[in-house]
Order: C-alpha cells, then structure tokens, then sequence
C-alpha cells in the first residue's frame, strides 16, 4: 500500500477524535501517506486550533466532549466568518442520523464517513481525492 | 303637503302658464293681423297654424324640461355617490325651479343609504384586518395559520408563532414552505394536496398524521397532525387554512426507540472500527513479512471477513429500525447495474474465499441504467449473497446472474447449491426475526436481512421472489426498474426529486426547489 507513500507530502490534517484508538490508527496511516497529522480530543480545543492555524483538512468527529462536531462544523462554515476558514473538513462518525439531519452536515462538509465503514486505508484514500 | 304634491302643483301651475301665454299670443297674433295687416282668411290661418305649431313645441320643450330637471339632479346625486363615479360633482339643487322640495329629500335619503353602506363595508374590513386581534382566532390554544392565494401566510396566531419558534409578525408575509419545513410520511404531502384543489376543487379539506416539523438548528424536531381548509372563492384571500395538531410526546416515542438503536449502533461501531483498523496493520505487516505461518494470515484474513460481516450487520439492525419506524429513506439516482453489483460481490468475496465457496457472477450487456438508492441495493445483494454463504451446506459454487426481462426490468438472482428452504417456512420467510428453527442451531444470523430486503426492493418499486427445494439449494431474484422508466414516472408527477415512499419521511416536495 506504500506505493505512493510521500505524494502527499506536507499536507496537513487535524484529527478532532475523542477516541484515543482511533485517532492513533488514523495517525499511523496519514503519517506513513506523507500527511503530518494533529491530534485533538475535545470539541473547544479543537474548534480553537482549526481557527488558530489553516489545516488542509479537517477530521471531525461528531459526538465530541465539550462541543458536537455538529456545532463546530456550523461555526467553521459560518459564513460571516472573515477571514473564510478553507480547510475542507471530512466529518468521520459512527454516529447514525436521520437522513435530512445527515443531509444538512454534508450540505456543509467536504465528506462524510462513516468509520466503521472503512479502514484506516480507505480512509487515506477518500483524503488523497479531497482537494 | 308632501313634496310630490308640491312639484305637481308646480308643474301644473307652469304649463297652464304657458298655455295661456300662448293662446293670448294667438289671439293677440289673429286680431292684429285682421285689423292691422289686413290680412286675407287664407293668409289668417296659414299664420295662426305657424304659431300654434311653434307654441306647441315651446310647450313640449319647456314642460319636459321642468319634469327632467328633478330627475337629472337625483341621477347626478346618485352618480357622485357611485365609487367609480369620483368626477360626477353633486347636483345643484338650489337651483332648481321645480321639484328643489323633492329633489333635496331624496337626495338627503341617498346620501343617507350610501352612508350605511359605507360603514357596513368599513366594519367587514376592519373585521377582516382585526383577524389577528381576533380573540378566538388569537386565543385558541391550537397554532392556525392562513395562507393567501400566494400560499404567502397573511395570519398567523400565538400558538403557531411559539410552535414554530417563530415570532407571529415574522411570520407574516413569508412563503408557507419557507417557515414551514414539514415532512410527511409518505407521498400525499401538503403542496401535493394544495396544487390540486386548486386546479380541481373550489373547496377542500383534508388531514394527515405524523408531520415532522423540519429541525432547525436551535429547534427540536415537533411531530403533530394537520387538518388543511382550502377555499379558492374567498373574498378576503383567506384561501388556505392551517391546523395543528401537535403529537410530538405520543409519535417521539418512537423516535426514542431509534436514538436507542442509533446509539447502540454507536457504540458497536466504535470497537469495529478500530478492530478492522487493527486487522489492516496486521495484515499489512503480515503481507510484507517473508517467514510467516500462511495459517496465521488465513486466520487474520477470517478475522476481517467476520469483522465486515458484523459491520453489515450493524447497518441490518439499524434499518431494520428505520424500515419500522417509516424513516429509511430512499433516493433514487441514476446508475450503472453491473458497477453496483460487481463491487457488492467484490465486498463478499472474501467471506465467501474463508469458505471456500466461489462466486460466478454473470451479468447480461444489454442492462440498462437503473434507478436505485446505491446504498440500500448493496445491503440487499449483501444480504442475499450472505444468505447463500451460510446455507451453501457442503456445495461451493454461488451464482449470480443478471438480465432484462420480457417486462422490461432489470432481474438480478442468487443462486446456490445448499440445504434449500422447506416449503412450510417458504411464506414466512420474509417476516421479521422469522428463521428456519431447523437451522437456527447450526447457522447464526438474525432473521432480519430478507425482511429488510424485501421492504427495500419494494420501496424502489422492484419483487423479491425466492424459489427453492430442500436439498437442492434456492434461488433468490429481484426486480429493479430502468432509470429511463422512473424518470419518466417523475416527470408525469412533477416531482423534484426521486424519493420514494412506503419507508420513507418524504420531504415536502416544494423545499426540494431552489
């Protein structure tokens, strides 16, 4: 699987993961793909740093400590927010919604993975097509 | 004396008047002319003829003059009265000869009419306008709401604005669809109702039972029943009316029971994400090792297989939920058949490689696009090709084909060469929880995967059918519609959007339109 390890080199990810395992698993892949990867486990930490420095991507979680995915994911696409936060953002839940709930997230993310649908694989390969 | 005796009076008194006056002219005339001109007797009566005839007409004038009069001044009265009649100035009537007595009555009485309609109209429309002062309307404990012909809300009570979570004065003016984000259970939505009692009926009713109200953010979701009263033919533009009925404690049950299931779904998911994670290091790390046990990476290869099939089985649990609770919704696209199929067999290839079993699949080139929600299919064959695995008994072949039938539709089977299905289960079979009690010791599963099936080719409009003789094996088929024939279907209905009822919260079409 490491045929095209480094052809993403220095694109940067923020893992917002409250499940430690996971989140390590998710490291070990991106890092191997050329990603550099950080890691948070809690929702205002998280929305802090995603605000704070420009990632290329956002992992977000949906059920979080302290603040939902849900509510982070309205606040970083706010749209009166200046400057825009470009980061595309790929919300990774086991969390399952009604479909229009789930419709609305997505009308506002870059993804939306279930992650007991994929391995840590596939997952660095949905990234590799997110620009 | 009443005024009409009067203007009689008056009437009279004029044309005798006028009468005298003319035969004193006449004679006056005739004995001026035998004693002054002296004028021959033909020359007499041609002459007094001359003069009768011109007193003739002076007295028809004048004499329909003075009877017209009154009658012009009370058309004039009536004229500048009349709404549409704003440059008709009201009649002189001081300067009237005859009749003024009359004339300034009747006058006074129309003015005085006119008068009480004005202020009946006044207190209708003050009423119409007072709506939303209106003690009953405002006061009901149930939210109304009253739409225009525009479908614009014109009214709406206290009850509506705290049930929406809407201030009433914000609600006002809005689009209906636009404040009201409902969804309905299944195709026979509000718009739907409303585009045909307007095309067809000039009143209508109806009702329907558990309405979801759109979750806004700040929001929670409210379930209630609606009773809808159209009248095309009001004249204050009350058109529609709105009722509420709000059921959100008694149909949110429900809902409970899905956020139970949706949150043990969560925490199942949870240790199979990072135990398929686990496995992929693992398998990686065995794959790029030269001196392993080949054992130990048939056994990891098993430890996947049964981590996927517990992942397909997690979704099972949770539509299952959604199929009961009418929430699974479908949305059908327009795609490739044997892309679908062929990745659903590559998923269970290695389920059926840990078995030893091999899949032949067989797909025929002249199927066409279908309409599907690609998801839900996937559980489907997912659910058929898993059934085939575990009943295969000692056979080792599965097959798959697919074709277009005679109808026109795009039939897919699963064939295998296993232990068959009695034929005293064959009618429950579909049934959920339902299993062969035979082979509930030796095989495990939970009797969910044909029922959910079952309920999703129907939704998409399709069959499932299974044929089957103990011993021999069974055949499991299924029906979907060509993409053309669905779009075509849409098309008629004037839906915006492919989402298909009879398990699903069918959004209200008109919030599909942007």
């Amino acid at each position: 699987m490491d045929t095209n390890t480094n052809t993403q080199t220095g694109r940067t990810v923020l893992c917002i993961e409250d499940e430690h395992f996971i989140s390590e698993l998710y490291t070990r892949a991106l890092t191997k793909e050329g990603y550099k990867v950080t890691n948070v486990a809690d929702g205002i930490k998280g929305l802090a740093e995603a605000e704070t420095n420009q990632y290329d991507i956002i992992l977000l979680d949906l059920m979080l400590p302290n603040l939902t995915g849900v509510e982070i994911l309205r606040k970083l696409r706010d749209p009166a927010r200046q400057p825009a936060i470009r980061s595309k953002i790929v919300i990774t839940t086991n969390l399952e919604q009604r479909d229009d709930v789930r419709a609305d997230i997505e009308k506002q993310a870059d993804g939306y993975l279930v992650k007991a649908e994929l391995t840590p694989h596939e997952l660095v390969e949905f990234l590799n097509k997110v620009k | 004396m009443d005024y009409l005796e009067i203007l009689r009076r008056h009437l009279r008194l004029y044309l005798v008047v006028i009468i005298i006056l003319n035969n004193i002219v006449l004679v006056g005339l005739w004995a001026a002319g035998l004693e002054l001109a002296h004028l021959s007797p033909i020359g007499l009566v041609s002459c007094s003829l001359i003069i009768s005839a011109i007193g003739a007409l002076a007295i028809v004038y004048i004499g329909s003059n003075l009877i017209l009069k009154p009658i012009q001044a009370l058309r004039q009265a009536i004229l500048s009265l009349s709404p549409d009649g704003q440059r008709t100035p009201p009649p002189d009537i001081q300067n009237l000869k005859v009749g003024r007595e009359l004339v300034a009555s009747m006058v006074g009485q129309i003015n005085q009419l006119s008068s009480v309609a004005r202020q009946t109209s006044a207190v209708n429309e003050t009423q119409n306008h007072e709506l939303g002062r209106n003690f009953i309307a405002q006061n009901i404990p149930l939210p109304l709401l009253i739409l225009d012909p525009t479908e614009t809300i014109i009214f709406a009570n206290s009850a509506a604005a705290q049930y929406i979570g809407i201030a009433a004065d914000q609600l006002l003016g809005k689009n209906v669809y636009m404040v009201l984000d409902m969804a309905f259970p299944d195709q026979n939505t509000f718009d739907r109702w409303l585009k045909q009692a307007k095309t067809a009926n000039a009143t209508a009713t109806a009702s329907w039972e558990r309405v979801r109200l759109g979750v806004r953010d700040t929001h929670p979701a409210r379930l209630f029943d609606l009773a809808a009263y159209y009248n095309r033919d009001n004249p204050d533009k009350i058109e529609t009316m709105l009722v509420l009925f709000d059921h959100t404690k008694q149909y949110s049950q429900d809902e409970q029971a899905i956020s139970f299931i949706a949150l043990t779904v969560h925490e199942l998911r949870t240790p199979l994400t990072l135990l398929r994670g686990y496995i992929e290091v693992f398998e990686e790390e065995l794959g790029n090792s030269p001196n392993v046990d080949p054992d130990l990476k048939s056994f990891m290869q098993k430890m996947r297989a049964q981590a996927e099939q517990l992942t397909s089985f997690v979704n099972n649990i949770l539509n299952v939920a959604r199929v009961d609770d009418n929430q699974l919704e479908l949305h059908l696209e327009k795609e490739s058949w044997p892309n679908i199929l062929k990745s659903a067999v590559n998923a269970l290839s290695l389920q059926a490689k840990v078995r030893g079993i091999t899949i032949h699949c067989r797909i025929d080139t002249s199927v066409p696009e279908v309409g599907v929600d690609r998801l839900s299919v996937q559980e489907v064959i997912n659910n058929l090709i898993d059934n085939a695995i575990k009943y295969s008994g000692t056979s080792k072949v599965i097959n798959i084909d697919s074709h277009l039938t005679k109808e026109g539709l795009i039939e897919t089977t699963v064939q295998d060469f296993g232990v068959g299905i009695p034929s005293n289960v064959m009618q429950n079979l579909f049934t959920k929880f339902y299993r062969d009690h035979r082979n509930r010791a030796q095989i495990g599963g939970t009797g969910l995967g044909l029922y959910l099936s079952k309920a999703i080719i129907d939704a998409h409009g399709g069959t499932l059918w299974v044929r089957s003789r103990p011993g021999q094996g069974s055949t499991f088929g299924f029906t979907l519609v060509p993409y053309a024939k669905l779009a075509e279907e849409q098309k008629q209905n004037g839906d915006t959007d492919l989402t298909r009822s009879a398990h699903g919260w069918i959004k209200n079409h008109s919030l599909y339109r942007r």
